[in-house]
């Protein structure tokens, strides 16, 4: 089998394997029975559609972003713009533009909605801010988490400020996370393996180098960051009507914090490093919560103290990049063996 | 309508503030690259310094009790101890480290910082009264500028002063120059790096010091999360200024102090409260026209 | 007396190996011209001695002192100074700023002055533009100016790695010119990594010829620098050639 087809053949395995794997946990955390697990389980799939949504974007073109949590909130907001009763929006949100204060859409294109607009958006701002160079860029994205802050946090007639908006309509459970988070993994493996995607990779390495051989760096972040921005705005809709109320600081720097920690820990280079990261974090978060809320040992009641969680995750953080800034993945993908793609008999050719 | 000359005021002192805090940012990244996210925190932590640990609605001032000819330099040793500490454990060991996961480091730290002071005392925002005095207001060309403004204002141009005769004439001003220029080559004359990297901490880490006492006697509050805004425009301001160049900090910071108290003055009431959107959208807009930034410095090395 | 020992060496970048086990000495006061075409491992070599280069394995000795594994500024501060390729001026420090950057690690304040004043002496094109910003100065001026500022270091033992690179011919005269004296004088040890091997066979001294990494001619420059022993080295000929130290 030639060379070629065999690297693609592998590459298109992680999808499929990393599917599989979040499947049997679902099935397992489903089917134990347990509310709180499944409940769980829902939180670590949102997730895994959040970071692989900006793994699409920072793992591909090396540029961090800041500003997802941004993108998450439009998304969010616009889902829930479209499902919320017609009379709830007139009492707490009369700054609607009329159609949308009488729309009343099934949750599914809605959440496509979500994912358009923060899509949108993502041109938009992409536009003017990936012609900095990564670094500048990173700290425009910041620029723009703050802007979407500052508008969704003030603009009461359209967004309730920082009042929340309540009575989203809570539809997402395991399962249809578990669907959204497959499509992301799917797409995002697909991107990686585009063209797009392998020049921009290129580009991660050596922005100069990469340049100067014809490669335009700055149409293929646009692009991906216009696919990463669809799945976070997505990933938006979906906590929103996970929790079923909405508030513009869920949407702020403790949320990017994880995110970007998921994403370091697993390895920022790879797919499989952002799903791996969301697994480990989310079980270690689970852990941390519980001792927040203290065991009780005999007579006494141990805890640790509330704000230990974030101490934990970001002292963890610090060291992994210390030690092994690659992440556990060490960037590299979970494939399946070339070996099984040959026929028997047939040598391998270099 | 505010006259001009208090909009002048305004302006002067708020741009001392960014600026300030842009040296520190600037002073940093033109060492070692690094884009320092936990300098907000180290301003917070200073602020937080000043009183005693307690989660009480009240602060009791602490350190903040002793008079200012003992206070300030106290302070200013407080910051730069931090940030020097802060480079010893942690980013020493990232030295060879590509500068995205230097900057991600420091988010993690400022992060870490900021939740062990919420630990330590709580996430209410707590009223502390640092030299109140310095809030009478002076009638000066027409405007009633408060004590501090005044104050902000000339020890902004102290400061700056100050750095810019240590850059120019001291050893350890000199070797920053080179190594900003080409850390390897000033190695191989035999300038230490671990020096030249030590000195631009402390030297960041005692301006976010500075900023923290102003900051404090400004707004009489002494709040977890009050780092964060500062320093976000303290990074724009080293964006626009051309990242690397100290000049070029320093000018973006009045800029955006100017901008900023324009905004203010002149947007329609309801438009107010989007007023840091408004700020942060032209900052965008400007880069769009200019994105190796206003100021940009004359070393045309790509600084990625 | 042996000044430098190198044994050994192998420097590698990545899957890359630069250098491959190379061994020689230097005499105290030598001058010792490191020539062989591109990718001869030449500069990897001076990068090597001088701390910026990563060594795999093998032992670098300067006057007893072992230099691999230590940092840049540690081997510069035991004698060692470094002209590097393309010569990095600190363009925006002044003339004389980029002179005395190296003179932290010495103490004797007026030797100094005195040391300053002998370069304005050689190169006088520096002492009178001493106050513009080095960035303004022209290719051979530059070069003039970071022999200069590695002579300021009052190093025993002095590399430079291609001083002729993009000069004409009359300024590199020049250089060399006030290189020699400034070696007799000081009584410094030389190593020069020049493309020219008609040049180094020119001005004189010892050769070293590099190929793919390893020592393939070392001899007479005069001898050396002529078109065959160059010629067997350029196209492999020449067997490598290990020296015992």
């Amino acid at each position: 089998m030639h060379h070629h087809t065999l690297m693609r053949l592998r590459s298109y395995s992680t999808p499929v394997l990393l599917s599989l794997a979040l499947l049997a946990l679902t099935v397992l955390a489903v089917g134990l029975g347990d509310k709180a697990l499944g409940r769980a389980m829902a939180e670590l799939l949102i997730r895994v559609t959040l970071v692989v949504g900006l793994w699409i974007f920072v793992g591909n073109s090396g540029v961090i972003s800041f500003g997802h949590a941004g993108y998450m909130c439009i998304g969010a907001y616009m889902s829930a713009w479209l499902t919320l009763k017609p009379t709830m929006k007139a009492l707490l949100l009369p700054g609607l533009p009329d159609w949308l204060a009488q729309a009343q859409w099934p949750v599914f294109p809605a959440a496509i909605a979500g994912g358009l607009l923060a899509a949108v958006v993502g041109l938009i701002s992409g536009a003017a801010i990936l012609r900095l160079s990564g670094i500048a860029a990173s700290i425009a994205t910041f620029a723009f988490l703050a802007i979407v802050n500052t508008v969704y946090s003030n603009w009461e007639d359209v967004t309730g400020a920082t009042s929340s908006v309540v009575g989203l309509p809570r539809y997402v459970d395991a399962w249809v996370a578990l669907a959204w988070a497959v499509a992301a993994i799917a797409v995002a493996s697909l991107y990686a393996n585009s063209g797009s995607g392998l020049a921009l990779r290129a580009t991660r390495e050596d922005e100069v180098a990469a340049q100067s051989s014809g490669v335009n760096m700055y149409r293929h972040r646009l692009l991906s960051l216009v696919i990463s921005t669809f799945f976070t705005g997505v990933a938006g809709a979906l906590l929103g009507h996970y929790i079923g109320v909405l508030n513009p600081d869920s949407f702020y720097l403790g949320l990017t914090f994880i995110a970007l920690a998921m994403l370091v820990v697993g390895g920022i280079g790879s797919l499989t490093g952002a799903v791996v990261g969301v697994v480990v974090l989310s079980a270690a978060i689970e852990a941390l919560v519980r001792m927040e809320q203290g065991i009780e040992v005999g007579q006494t009641h141990l805890s640790i103290p509330n704000g230990a969680q974030e101490i934990v995750i970001g002292v963890a953080m610090i060291v992994i990049l210390i030690l092994r800034p690659s992440g556990l993945t060490k960037g590299r993908e979970w494939a399946l063996s070339g070996r099984l793609f040959q026929k028997r008999g047939q040598a391998k050719r270099a | 309508m505010t006259s001009l000359s208090q909009l002048f005021f305004d302006a002067a002192s708020l741009g001392g503030i960014y600026a300030l805090a842009a040296l520190g940012i600037a002073l940093i990244f033109g060492v070692m690259n690094l884009v320092n996210f936990a300098h907000g925190e180290y301003i917070t932590f200073c602020v937080f310094a000043l009183i005693v640990p307690s989660t009480d609605a009240a602060a009791h001032l602490f350190l903040g009790k002793a008079p200012a000819i003992v206070l300030v330099p106290v302070m200013l040793m407080i910051g730069g101890g931090l940030a020097v500490l802060s480079e010893a454990l942690i980013f020493r060991r990232l030295r060879n480290a590509t500068p995205v996961t230097m900057m991600i480091a420091s988010f993690a730290l400022g992060f870490v910082l900021q939740y062990a002071l919420l630990a330590a005392y709580g996430g209410r925002p707590k009223a502390v009264s640092l030299w109140p005095g310095l809030n009478t207001p002076v009638e000066l060309l027409g405007a009633s500028v408060p004590l501090l403004q005044l104050l902000v204002i000339g020890v902004t141009v102290a400061i700056l002063v100050i750095l810019f005769l240590l850059l120019r004439h001291t050893r350890l001003g000199l070797e920053m120059r080179a190594a900003a220029e080409n850390f390897t080559m000033a190695r191989m004359l035999g300038v230490k790096a671990n020096r030249v990297i030590t000195g631009a901490f402390a030297i960041s880490g005692a301006l976010a010091a500075a900023v923290a006492l102003i900051l404090v006697t400004q707004t009489g509050v002494a709040d977890v999360r009050m780092g964060g805004p500062v320093m976000l425009v303290a990074f724009i301001a080293t964006v626009i200024g051309g990242m690397g160049s100290l000049p070029g900090a320093v000018a973006a910071g009045f800029l955006l102090g100017a901008a900023s108290v324009m905004l203010q003055a002149f947007l329609p009431l309801d438009a107010r409260p989007f007023r840091d959107a408004f700020l942060y959208s032209l900052v965008i807009g400007c880069l769009l026209l200019r994105p190796q930034g206003l100021f940009a410095s004359a070393s045309a090395k790509p600084r990625v | 007396m042996t000044k430098l020992a190198i044994n050994d060496l192998t420097v590698r970048y990545g899957k890359l190996t630069a250098l491959d086990d190379l061994s020689f000495a230097v005499e105290e006061g030598a001058r010792v011209f490191i020539s062989g075409p591109n990718g001869a491992g030449k500069s990897s070599l001076l990068k090597a001695i001088a701390g910026v280069a990563p060594t795999a394995h093998g032992r670098i000795e300067m006057d007893g002192d072992i230099l691999n594994g230590a940092s840049p500024e540690s081997i510069a501060r035991k004698g060692l100074s470094m002209v590097p390729e393309g010569r990095e001026v600190f363009g925006q420090l002044t003339i004389e700023e980029n002179l005395m950057i190296g003179t932290g690690i010495r103490r004797d304040r007026s030797a100094v002055a005195e040391d300053l004043w002998e370069i304005y002496n050689a190169f006088p094109i520096l002492g009178e533009r001493r106050h513009a910003n080095a960035g303004a100065l022209s290719g051979g001026q530059q070069q003039m100016l970071v022999i200069g500022r590695a002579l300021m270091t009052n190093p025993k033992l002095m590399m430079i790695d291609e001083p002729s690179l993009g000069l004409a011919p009359k300024i590199v005269d020049q250089v060399y010119d006030t290189l020699l004296e400034l070696q007799a004088l000081k009584g410094l040890t030389l190593l020069i990594v020049e493309q020219s091997s008609a040049r180094a066979a020119r001005v004189g001294g010892r050769m070293i010829l590099m190929r793919g990494g390893r020592i393939v001619g070392d001899g007479d420059a005069a001898e050396l620098g002529a078109e065959d022993s160059l010629r067997d080295a350029y196209f492999g000929q020449s067997k490598p050639v290990k020296e015992a130290s």
